[in-house]
């Protein structure tokens, strides 16, 4: 804070939090208007579904217009319970929650392999299909002719206090349970899988996990809401505990209020229903459903429409507007302090960063697994530009410390066309390898079969001596693999911070309840962020950085993993000189610490100064491989990876006696094969 | 025997008639990507359209449903301009839940237009039958079945030889690919929803006369349309009409041998297990083992 600020708005908010919470409990005390408890009885039941309903469709983004199956569920477990077993509903309805904890694990299955749409469908489809069991199970819930609960035998002075005063502290467990998500690891991955649910699962999150308990909370807080609910109106029917129009209700609530905030699901409860409770007073005759139905659905269309993000985030972004507006600040923010930074190439205090990264595991936790992959000593390290009668260095290392990713026969076929045919490929650790290759020549898609964001239709990958080809894209990033996409994928929603500690090594529940980012992890990650002259940046937005720093957070980000192998993705394209002069320097420490780098790169040049060995691909099969001097004299490569258009050009330039310069592509072609020549950087 | 027989008759007209009910459906879903909940409500609208069109001016629903073919044309073209593109730009997430709503508001304008009480046309042949020895084949289901497989066939016709099916089937495949070369697909995406709610008026007829609708049966037609394109899987016309088939087979046979009452909840089971089970759907199952082999 840098000038003392009169009133604290966090203050405020607290204030006025607290004030609402102390109304809410002494209005019954004070007022025995039943009209009023009432309508603040299904208030909390509303803001309860919101904000349970907000930790997986807000939080995760999966949203869902079946929640009041859960309502339904718990309402009809409590009332089986209690009119069969004469169970107290108040036990009764835990067990409700119980009952549909357990649904919502089953549902959540559906998002194991598909995404938002068809979540939203199987929730649909659920309720759907309760509402059609329960009416045909009537030997258990009374089917059309409804279910009576045993009327309640407290005394009259207590009113609804029975369940105003459960609700109500229902309701408070639910805000505080969803704001410890918030502020927890779970959240983090949460918002992470909202913005990008692949590169998540690329990074070790265990998304499935996320999912699941995202959904059980909220599905149990509103079943066990639906308990009390059904011993409060004492008698069950089908058609009104599981309505859509519940759900649709509960999905206007959070949205209306601001979808993925804490406040705004239960602020739109606390306006919807009072709404609600209005038309119904006030609407009689025998079109009142249909005008409330137009109303609610009208409101929900004009708020997907015309405010989309919510009251809240609405009313947050407006305030912020003002605010930078009065400062009239000249220069934009992030404009000022990026250049300096980051651009110093080589330079003493990049010495020492990469030790940082590649151990990045709070010293609390066990690093339990050292045998895992292998460790490999330095002096097995290929040296550069051996002579080319010697034999491949890297081969050489291959064959005393194994390969730390052998790929076998690796095919993907997309309908007739074979994207990826038959290619063997072997990566040492400590070294650096290039794949080579014209556009659509299968490298691409062969990072994709390698970190699994594509399963290949034969083959076999082994890393690190395990055979990874079955395994999800979480257990090959625990077993060592990592990678960087062509354009960085980053996590919006996330601080620069929250990106670079968010991969996880290894699978484990315990993690999910540490805070976003502990104590340890925040000072290993600054001096990270330090080291990349990122550090001023660490509580904003990537979203708010230039192409290259995004670059290197992403790298950043992969190295939390501590891989085995690194698969970089055109790093250098469409960076400056200096920073990818900055990034052979981190490539080549990751090399010098053991790990294997497989690098798809256009700029020759770059690719060449690293490499230790290449791999060319053409029309998705591997055409040559060896050092980049071998390659380059492979008349095959040259025929492949220039096509006609060097056989045209060829032409006129050797009638010339020229060396021919093929544009952008960055390749020298002399008669000698390939040479590397200083014009490399791309433009774009 | 008989049995048996009658019932995969039943169960073959009726998928027949689903798979109608379903084309608009498939059509944004398998070029847009957009599950359009509204289809139930649609499918009600064009149904008392027919109705008010044959208890009024004495038009037979089949035919009255060629002049329902217009309004819907009009209203689906109203939809996407002025409610799912505007979505779509900013969050594709959001079309279901907006598209649900329109569904609401067309419900409970219906619920005020025609009244809350059970309708149907009930034209001559709604309840006659041909006899085919001890087999029986209804009229209205065989006459549904006809218009299903007409519009079906039409529809396909449309898609492989038309240059608005080109485009069509373009930007389904490659979005990008497609924009590039010239094809809005802000233009695509109106007539395809002009031509997906154009269809549900025949649904729709068929509808009001094959059964009894009130306007919250709405919530039961987009259920079981929902199950016809999941089951698709790929959103493809002819796949879905395969899937009706199977699907009304299945309630069919389930009506016969165990209850009417469970026939109901058939879809929504089916839409269940397969996506749990198999996301992909019934038909792209069997195209990618055919490519793994």
């Amino acid at each position: 804070m840098t000038r003392p600020v009169l009133i604290n708005p966090v203050l405020i908010r607290r204030a006025l939090i607290a004030a609402a919470l102390v109304a809410l409990a002494v209005f019954p005390l004070v007022s025995n208007d039943l009209y009023y408890q009432t309508m603040l009885i299904l208030t909390f039941l509303l803001a309860i579904g919101a904000t349970g309903w907000n930790i997986m469709g807000g939080y995760a983004g999966y949203i869902s217009l079946g929640n009041s199956a859960f309502v339904g569920l718990g309402a009809y477990t409590t009332g089986i319970l209690a009119a069969r077993d004469n169970i107290s509903p108040f036990l009764g309805c835990l067990v409700g929650g119980l009952v549909c904890a357990l649904a919502a694990a089953v549902l959540s299955l559906v998002t194991r392999r598909t995404r938002g749409m068809y979540f939203i469908i199987v929730t649909f489809a659920a309720l759907q299909l309760l509402g059609i069991v329960a009416t045909i199970w009537s030997g258990l819930t009374g089917g059309s002719q409804g279910l009576a609960l045993p009327i309640p035998t407290w005394s009259l002075t207590y009113q609804n206090w029975p369940f105003y005063y459960p609700l109500l502290a229902l309701l408070v467990l639910a805000v505080a349970v969803s704001a410890w998500v918030r502020r927890s690891k779970l959240g983090l991955g949460l918002f992470a899988i909202q913005d990008d649910e692949g590169k998540a699962a690329g990074l070790g999150l265990a998304t499935n996990a996320y999912k699941l308990i995202a959904f059980v909370l909220g599905g149990t807080f509103l079943g066990v809401a639906g308990g009390i609910y059904a011993y409060y109106v004492t008698f069950l029917n089908v058609s009104a505990v599981f309505d859509i129009v519940t759900s649709m209700l509960i999905v206007l609530s959070a949205l209306l209020g601001g979808r993925g905030t804490l406040w705004g699901p239960v602020l739109g409860a606390f306006i919807i229903e009072p709404l609600a409770n209005l038309t119904s007073t006030n609407l009689g005759g025998a079109n009142a459903g249909a005008i409330r139905l137009l109303l609610f659905g009208g409101l929900l269309g004009l708020v997907v429409l015309f405010l989309p993000k919510g009251l809240l985030p609405t009313l947050s972004a407006w305030k912020t507007h003002r605010q930078t507006q009065d400062q009239k600040d000249p220069a934009p923010e992030r404009l000022r302090p990026a250049q300096s930074a980051p651009m110093t190439p080589g330079g003493g205090h990049q010495d020492g960063g990469l030790a940082q990264y590649s151990h990045p595991l709070p010293a609390g936790h066990p690093d339990g697994t050292p045998g895992e992959r292998p460790h490999h000593q330095n002096d097995d390290r290929p040296e550069r530009n051996p002579a080319p009668a010697d034999p491949d260095p890297a081969a050489l290392a291959l064959a005393l410390v194994g390969s730390v990713l052998a790929v076998r026969g690796l095919t993907r076929s997309f309908g007739g066309l074979r994207a990826v045919d038959q290619v063997d490929l072997d990566l040492a650790p400590a070294s650096v390898t290039g794949l080579l290759g014209p556009n659509g020549s299968g490298k691409t898609t062969l990072f994709n079969l390698i970190d699994g964001t594509v399963r290949p239709s034969s083959g076999r990958l082994t890393l690190a001596g395990r055979r990874i080809d079955h395994k999800s894209r979480q257990a090959r990033a625990h077993t060592g693999l990592a990678r960087t996409y062509q354009l960085p994928r980053l996590f919006p929603s996330l601080t620069v911070l929250e990106n670079v500690v968010l991969a996880e090594r290894r699978l484990s529940l315990s993690r999910l309840f540490l805070p976003r980012v502990t104590a340890a992890e925040r000072a290993r990650a600054m001096t990270v962020l330090a080291d990349l002259g990122l550090a001023q940046y660490a509580n904003t937005s990537p979203a708010t950085l230039s192409y290259g720093q995004r670059k290197l957070i992403e790298l950043a980000q992969m190295l939390w993993l501590d891989p085995a192998l690194v698969l970089l993705d055109e790093p250098a394209a469409g960076i400056s000189p200096a920073l990818s002069q900055r990034l052979a320097g981190i490539i080549g420490r990751l090399r010098a610490e053991g790990v294997g780098v497989l690098l798809v790169e256009h700029d020759v040049a770059f690719l060449a100064s690293l490499s230790d060995r290449v791999y060319v691909m053409a029309n998705g099969k591997i055409i040559a491989a060896g050092t980049v001097a071998e390659v380059s004299a492979n008349p095959a490569v040259v025929d492949a990876y220039l096509g006609d258009q060097v056989a045209l050009a060829a032409g006129n330039a050797l009638a010339a006696g020229t060396p021919l310069a093929v544009g952008n592509t960055g390749l020298t072609v002399g008669n000698t094969g390939l040479a590397v020549g200083p014009t490399g950087e791309s433009a774009s | 025997m008989t049995e048996l027989l009658q019932a995969l008759i039943f169960g073959v007209l009726t998928g027949g008639v689903y798979a109608l009910m379903a084309t608009g459906l498939t059509l944004t879903f398998g070029v847009m990507k957009i599950v359009n909940m509204a289809q139930g409500a649609l499918l009600i609208l064009s149904a008392y359209l027919c109705w008010t069109l044959w208890s009024h001016l004495g038009i037979d629903p089949l035919l009255g449903s060629l002049i329902v073919t217009v309004p819907l044309a009009a209203l689906g073209i109203l939809i996407y301009r002025y409610v799912v593109e505007r979505v779509q730009r900013h969050d594709h997430g959001l079309t279901i839940v907006v598209t649900f709503a329109v569904a609401l508001v067309a419900e409970a304008l219906i619920a005020l237009t025609w009244g809350p009480n059970p309708t149907a046309t009930t034209p001559a042949y709604f309840n006659q039958a041909f006899k085919l020895g001890s087999l029986t084949i209804p009229r209205a289901q065989l006459y549904a079945f006809l218009l299903a497989v007409a519009v079906t066939a039409l529809l396909q016709l449309g898609l492989k030889r038309t240059w608005l099916g080109h485009a069509i089937t373009a930007a389904a495949e490659n979005p990008e690919g497609a924009r590039l070369i010239g094809i809005q697909p802000k233009r695509i995406g109106t007539w395809i929803f002009a031509i997906a709610t154009a269809t549900t008026a025949f649904g729709g007829a068929a509808l009001s006369f094959l059964y009894q609708f009130t306007p919250d049966s709405q919530d039961t037609w987009i259920g079981l349309t929902l199950s016809v394109v999941i089951l698709g899987g790929l959103g493809s016309v002819p796949g879905a009409f395969a899937v009706g088939v199977l699907l009304g087979l299945a309630e069919s046979v389930t009506t016969t041998y165990i209850s009417v009452r469970w026939s109901e909840a058939v879809p929504t089971i089916l839409i269940l297990l397969v996506l749990l089970i198999r996301p992909q759907g019934l038909f792209t199952l069997a195209a990618r083992q055919d490519a793994a082999t």
